[in-house]
């Protein structure tokens, strides 16, 4: 830790020369991945009515928008992957020896939005040494070795209490979630449609007190072949993610999809993530093709 | 420690202090072994393993203590309604009397609150859940679960509810307890320290002086009904013993020295929703963490220490008392015979093959529910050390 935390403060040091040396071509370049909540090709926060989603094309509110991300890598042209290295861990980043997860937090605790949080974070900033970069490819979740650590005591940002998934021991990897815009008076059987993806069929040591395996992991991998950091941001569009599921019903198991490996609300926001995922539970909860055909993140324009 | 040790009211620890007090003159046999200040001795039956206790968070007598008064304080709930001890009750081993616990916030859980006695020696915690492999973790889902809400901490109240901690003016004490419990730690009021003090006190919970534990003993002896029904319980016609056999009548047990452990789950035939081997949402057992079908209906087999006291029974609360689970039992299932949940769970595909039809003449049942009987601890569940330190102020 000690050592680690001593390479995380040179690498501070090094990126603050580098920028104050205007863009030093040896230095480590800044790298700023910023993201944004979408609905389609609209920006949407909370309190705000979001149209269009699931197959009755509903209208909805945004309820929660958190996702922790993992594992950045810029792409040069000719395929090298460079590990994006996080700046000093703080309330929104923590890097211990080569795992690095960084909380993005799109809701700002507003309106509807009430159970969240008022601090937000919408990007993932580090440095990679200089050189040209093409595009960009991480993912959505929490490494093995962070997941399954106490909630109480965890080091930031591992220690947001709404981000906590005790029946499987871990991490909400992501909580997205969109309610009955009218509340108690509204006509949604079910108020409110819960994402929540993350690693389940986890099984503990009794003998050494850890969790040592999970059945389905569940971590999303994504990219963009091309990705320009400076003129580009990753749109998490909620309209792609509920895509096709009647988000005013729950037909079964948990409200929404939890990750559940037989729940039919998994079915269609699985196949957005591009993870394997079946019907009768035999999923294996990894990326399919790396991600390929995931629509759920989009680069689009600043 | 000293304000505590005069609460020590009853039992065997007045016996404990009478003799230190007159110094071994009095030549009662001292059965308890007390513990002293920051050490832990246990004190154990002879056939009782050594408990296993992580290392990051050893016994002691302060800690066990300070978690006493945290595990019956209501002010550690986010609306401060409702503590751990609100739906583990001890005159009930740790259970609450309902089939299905109710959270904080009117919540109703799907399934029953635990019984807690000798949970120190259970692999995994909860009804059906192979990850939950620590009490510290455990702890985690009552304190901070948001679904279903039990005891309601969240992100908001998270802070205020360990203030209140800190704020504490009354017998709690909990800045000295807390400085004591963890010494050497100059801000120990945390909610890691929190979660290690109870913890810590429900490991102290150690039940092993019931009538057939003193039986065992040679120092009690069992009617011939009970003796008849411990026969066919380690019998091979009831079988009972296969899912609780040990020491701590259940089949998953972890201790000191334990290198492999074994955490079986079980189909007991409970249900069999329209004949396709369904448990009801959200109880389907270990099947609602892993979606296997293998899993459908899975539970890990509870102690049955004191289980006179712990009905209504199973997962969620559907048999109300000792005749009808032997009833089930011996039917090797229970037939749901209308209502949502209407199925043969006799012919469950899912169920395990240890639970059969067996030939149990309804006196033959009543000998084995006389037997369970024996497993009550009456001691333990009055026992001062275990009892709510708010009660009596």
């Amino acid at each position: 830790m000690s050592v680690s935390t001593l390479n995380r403060s040179v690498a501070a040091l090094v990126s603050t020369l580098a920028l104050a040396a205007c863009g030093s071509d040896d230095g480590p370049q800044s790298v700023a991945i910023e993201f944004g909540a979408f609905s389609g090709t609209t920006a949407i926060k909370c309190g705000t009515a979001v149209t269009g989603l699931g197959s009755g094309a509903v209208t909805a509110q945004v309820k929660d928008f958190r996702f922790y991300v993992t594992n950045v890598r810029m792409v040069k042209s000719d395929g090298t992957e460079v590990p994006l290295v996080l700046g000093a861990n703080d309330d929104w980043n923590l890097t211990v020896n080569n795992d690095r997860v960084t909380l993005i937090d799109l809701e700002d605790g507003s309106g509807s939005c009430s159970e969240g949080t008022a601090a937000s974070n919408n990007s993932v900033k580090g440095t990679v040494p200089a050189g040209d970069y093409v595009g960009v490819k991480m993912t959505m979740g929490v490494p093995f070795a962070f997941n399954h650590s106490d909630y109480a005591s965890a080091t930031k940002p591992l220690d947001v209490q709404a981000m906590a998934w005790s029946w499987q021991s871990g991490r909400k990897f992501a909580k997205i979630e969109v309610t009955d815009p009218d509340g108690a008076t509204g006509t949604w059987a079910s108020k409110t449609f819960n994402f929540h993806l993350g690693s389940t069929g986890c099984t503990g040591n009794p003998a050494s007190g850890q969790t040592v395996s999970c059945t389905a992991p569940n971590r999303m991998n994504f990219g963009f072949a091309s990705f320009d950091p400076r003129s580009q941001k990753v749109a998490v569009d909620v309209k792609a993610l509920l895509a096709g599921t009647d988000i005013t019903v729950n037909k079964a198991s948990a409200p929404g999809c939890m990750s559940g490996g037989t729940d039919p609300e998994c079915l269609r926001v699985f196949e957005s993530l591009a993870i394997d995922w079946k019907a009768d539970g035999s999923g294996t909860g990894l990326p399919i093709s790396g991600g390929a055909a995931q629509t759920l993140f989009r680069a689009v324009a600043k | 420690m000293r304000h505590g040790a005069l609460r020590f009211a009853g039992g065997a620890a007045v016996a404990a202090l009478t003799v230190l007090a007159a110094c071994g003159g009095g030549g009662t046999e001292l059965v308890e072994t007390r513990p002293v200040s920051g050490t832990w001795s246990w004190s154990l039956p002879a056939f009782f393993p050594e408990p296993k206790v992580p290392a990051d968070n050893p016994m002691s007598a302060e800690k066990v203590e300070l978690g006493r008064f945290l595990f019956h304080d209501r002010r550690l709930s986010g609306n401060g309604r409702q503590a751990c001890a609100s739906c583990h009750r001890q005159d009930k081993a740790f259970t609450d009397g309902r089939g299905q616990a109710i959270g904080s916030t009117g919540e109703p859980h799907p399934r029953g609150s635990q019984q807690l006695s000798n949970v120190v020696y259970n692999a995994t915690l909860t009804w059906a859940n192979p990850s939950l492999v620590t009490l510290e973790r455990q702890m985690e889902t009552p304190l901070f679960g948001e679904s279903p809400v039990e005891m309601g901490v969240t992100d908001a109240t998270k802070a205020l509810v360990l203030q209140r901690v800190r704020d504490d003016s009354g017998v709690a004490r909990y800045r000295e307890r807390f400085a004591a419990a963890f010494p050497g730690e100059t801000e120990p009021i945390t909610w890691a320290n929190v979660i290690k003090a109870i913890a810590s006190f429900q490991r102290s919970l150690i039940s092993g002086d019931s009538r057939y534990d003193r039986w065992l003993a040679g120092k009690a002896v069992l009617s011939d009904a009970e003796q008849r029904g411990m026969t066919l319980f380690f019998g091979e016609k009831a079988e009972c013993f296969h899912c609780h056999g040990s020491f701590n009548f259940n089949d998953q047990i972890v201790h000191a020295a334990s290198r492999i452990v074994e955490t079986p789950f079980h189909n007991t035939g409970l249900y069999n929703l329209g004949g396709t081997g369904a448990f009801p949402e959200p109880n389907r057992g270990v099947f609602e963490l892993t979606a296997r079908a293998d899993d459908m209906g899975r539970f890990r087999a509870p102690s049955l220490r004191n289980v006179e006291v712990t009905a209504p029974y199973m997962h969620d609360g559907s048999v109300a008392d000792l005749d009808e689970v032997l009833r089930i039992y011996a039917a090797g299932g229970r037939q749901v015979v209308s209502g949502a949940n209407a199925g043969d769970g006799r012919a469950n595909p899912y169920k395990s093959d240890l639970v059969s039809r067996i030939d149990l003449s309804p006196a033959e049942q009543a000998d084995i529910v006389a037997f369970l009987k024996t497993l009550t601890d009456t001691a333990f569940l009055a026992d001062p050390r275990h009892a709510d330190p708010f009660a009596s102020n």
